[in-house]
């Protein structure tokens, strides 16, 4: 499958993606990454490192200093409301309106992202997908756990039905259990052909799931690896590895690795 | 898009319970307010009623038409019953006289003192205060409350215009809590009828505007909350923020205006002004006395004539001495009035950037309860004092302004003398301004209500496209 998918197009691009904040501080130096259809590319590195924000250019959250982020071939900051036809979002924490039950947040987002042909039974049917007991269906949501929440955040991810998604430290706070069932959701939809941008400091899951594992530090893809150039490596080592000798390079290991432990 | 954001909005505020609480409370203090209104205003116009009776029974009990004391009375506004305004505070019966200046006295408050203190809960109050403030507290989230939950991003995760959201936020929010709030109003328009009150199709159309300002001023303040939290990071900042603006807009504007152009604009006040006519009154009675005192007949003359000629000659001085108190009040009452209407244009101006203030005076002018009430009412009493005056000169030979009189009674076995006919006295009518009258005069107030609003949904429009999402 692999083989296949990298001859197309990709679906998300990070070109020469520079960030500079208004305090001087550089979250992005010149960033280059690609997705392409039935990839799942995940960014690995600490606070700050700049994962976040590449994910807020590609939603047109922030302007980008230099550079271009494309989603299926437009310019994310350009034309935002065309590129963002073609993405879905998940973020570390998902939010939905509290006063409205799972069955109405599912509905109004999904409409919001311009699907208006679902019927209910398709909506239960997403949610039964993501696991979310059928009894929750109609519970508002300022009684769904974290969890639960996220649940419902796939859910409207799925019935988006967008090429390309988008996710935020999805698994950040959930327990092993929603981990493993999220992580296999997303496997699921990598084999349907999207291309997955996942920010996560969660090595393990990355290893596990990922075609691709970049390591950002301070704004730059210190390492970008394959899927099968990791068989048989440990992760954790490499993350330090790559992020200590980085620092080395540019003169602040000590203080990196002890953020990083 | 924008129907969904709209429609999303609607539901978002019928299903919180922000609303089902302020809901309730709303509707209690409109159907309240309705009713409290028709209790006063059928008070009112008992009160009015029995004054008129009263006056008649007065004049109807005397022989003589120099010995009746009428009195005028200025009839309740049927819509005074949903704005007060000014209503309780002027005096509302006018002794009347032949000739000199008209006072009004006996304010609602004059009976009811303790209303003086805590006011009646009347539409204006309701508007102007309950509902500014709950349009503060249903709105200052209304942005930054989403980006705190994470629902702005995931909805901008999706292709939606900045200006989409916030207009269907906004016409949301304000369809979802106008139409609310059109219920208990509708429930106590009902109510009015059923209580005995009965409006005519004009002042029917006057509630409905004073409704619908009410609506835009609600409006205005709604964008305003939307705005102020487009502008502040985090719901505490903009809530604390919101109340603020509120306090000046609907407390010290209004008050420190009326302050400020009492500094500026200087105005004696009526007590001075009273102590000068009356100075003046004093000086020519003084300068009169010699006169008085010279009064002499000729010789021969028949004693019954004596009375007459010396009520001829004091009616004479009287006359010549009101004409200078007339010319002399007048010219005073006109530097007043002038140096008044100067004063209440500053207050009125100033007090005019609160938009509580815009909606006070285009509610008061719509229901006829504004300061125009006082003026009207005075105009029409001095039209009237002409009639009055004429009516008994002609009945008695003297305006009816008073002064020295004197009756002669020669003989014990006259005819029984007739009682006087009410009927006779010309009848005082209070002229309500037209419809069309009001709305011109309001027309400024509801403009200013509009623009309003539209800077501030500009504002909140602004605020929000430069607003960051993350």
């Amino acid at each position: 499958m692999q083989n296949e998918t990298i001859k197309q197009a990709p679906l998300l691009e990070a070109r020469n993606l520079t960030k500079v904040y208004e305090d001087g501080v550089k979250a992005l130096d010149n960033l280059q990454l690609t997705v392409h259809p039935g990839e799942i590319f995940a960014m690995l590195g600490g606070n700050g490192a700049g994962k976040t924000t590449t994910i807020n250019i590609f939603l047109d959250f922030i302007q980008p200093t230099s550079g271009n982020a494309f989603i299926n071939g437009i310019d994310a900051n350009s034309d935002p409301l065309e590129a963002k036809k073609n993405v879905a979002f998940v973020s570390e924490n998902v939010q939905l309106y509290p006063n409205f039950t799972a069955m109405q947040n599912v509905d109004f987002f999904v409409r919001l992202g311009g699907k208006s042909q679902y019927k209910r039974s398709d909506y239960e049917d997403a949610l039964v997908r993501v696991g979310l007991q059928r009894e929750a269906f109609d519970k508002k949501l300022k009684d769904f756990s974290k969890g639960m929440r996220q649940k419902c955040g796939i859910a409207i991810a799925i019935l988006k039905d967008a090429p390309a998604i988008l996710l935020d430290e999805p698994t950040s706070g959930l327990d092993p259990k929603a981990g493993k069932e999220f992580t296999r959701l997303v496997g699921d939809l990598r084999d349907e052909g999207k291309a997955i941008l996942m920010s996560t400091h969660d090595i393990f899951r990355a290893k596990e799931i990922s075609d691709h594992v970049g390591i950002l530090n301070a704004g730059v893809l210190v390492a970008r690896k394959t899927n099968a150039e990791l068989k048989g490596v440990n992760l954790e080592e490499l993350y330090v590895e790559y992020m200590a000798g980085y620092m080395e390079e540019v003169g602040e290991p000590s203080a990196l690795i002890n953020n990083l432990s | 898009m924008f129907k969904l954001i709209f429609i999303k909005e609607l539901k978002e505020i019928i299903q919180s319970s922000r609303f089902t609480i302020s809901f309730a409370v709303c509707s209690v203090l409109i159907i309240l307010s309705f009713f409290m209104g028709a209790q006063n205003f059928l008070a009112s116009k008992a009160q009015y009623e029995a004054a008129v009776q009263e006056n008649r029974n007065q004049i109807a009990a005397n022989t003589e038409w120099t010995m009746v004391e009428h009195t005028i009375s200025l009839p309740p506004q049927p819509l005074s019953t949903i704005v007060n305004g000014i209503s309780n505070d002027i005096g509302r019966n006018i002794e009347m006289r032949g000739r000199g200046e008209l006072r009004a006295n006996n304010t609602r408050f004059n009976d009811e003192p303790i209303f003086a203190i805590f006011r009646f809960m009347d539409l204006e109050f309701i508007f102007g205060i309950v509902l500014s403030l709950f349009a503060i507290i249903f709105a200052y989230d209304a942005i930054n409350g989403e980006k705190v939950s994470g629902t702005l991003k995931l909805c901008f995760a999706n292709s939606v215009s900045r200006a989409t959201f916030i207009g269907g936020k906004l016409a949301g929010s304000f369809v979802g809590l106008s139409v609310a709030l059109l219920i208990p109003f509708l429930i106590g328009c009902a109510l009015l009828p059923i209580l005995g009150i009965q409006l005519s199709s004009d002042e029917w159309v006057r509630l409905a505007l004073i409704i619908l300002s009410g609506l835009a001023y609600f409006g205005l303040f709604l964008a305003l909350a939307m705005g102020i939290s487009a502008m502040a990071s985090r719901p505490s900042n903009s809530f604390l923020i919101g109340l603020v603006v509120w306090i000046f807009a609907v407390l010290i504007v209004p008050r420190a205006s009326v302050l400020i152009s009492g500094r500026l604009v200087e105005v004696p006040n009526v007590d001075e002004i009273t102590a000068q006519k009356n100075r003046y009154r004093i000086q020519l009675f003084n300068e009169d006395r010699p006169k008085m005192a010279n009064f002499s007949v000729p010789d021969g003359t028949e004693p019954s004539e004596v009375m007459s000629l010396f009520s001829s000659h004091m009616s004479e001085l009287s006359s010549t001495r009101q004409e200078k108190i007339d010319a002399f009040t007048e010219r005073i009452n006109e530097e007043y009035a002038n140096k008044r209407k100067r004063q209440e244009e500053v207050a009125l101006g100033l007090s005019r950037i609160s938009p509580t203030s815009v909606f006070t005076l285009a509610s008061t002018e719509l229901a006829g309860t504004s300061l125009r009430l006082q003026n009207r009412f005075m105009d029409s009493a001095n039209e009237y004092q002409n009639v009055y005056s004429n009516f008994m000169t002609e009945k008695t030979g003297q305006d009816g302004g008073g002064g020295f009189r004197m009756i002669m009674i020669t003989s014990d076995d006259q005819e029984e003398p007739e009682y006087l006919d009410p009927n006779e006295m010309p009848q005082f009518e209070y002229s309500r301004a037209s419809l069309g009258e009001v709305t011109e005069n309001s027309l400024i107030d509801i403009g200013l209500l509009i623009l309003f609003n539209l800077l501030f949904f500009g504002g909140a429009f602004v605020a929000f496209l430069r607003y960051d999402l993350r």
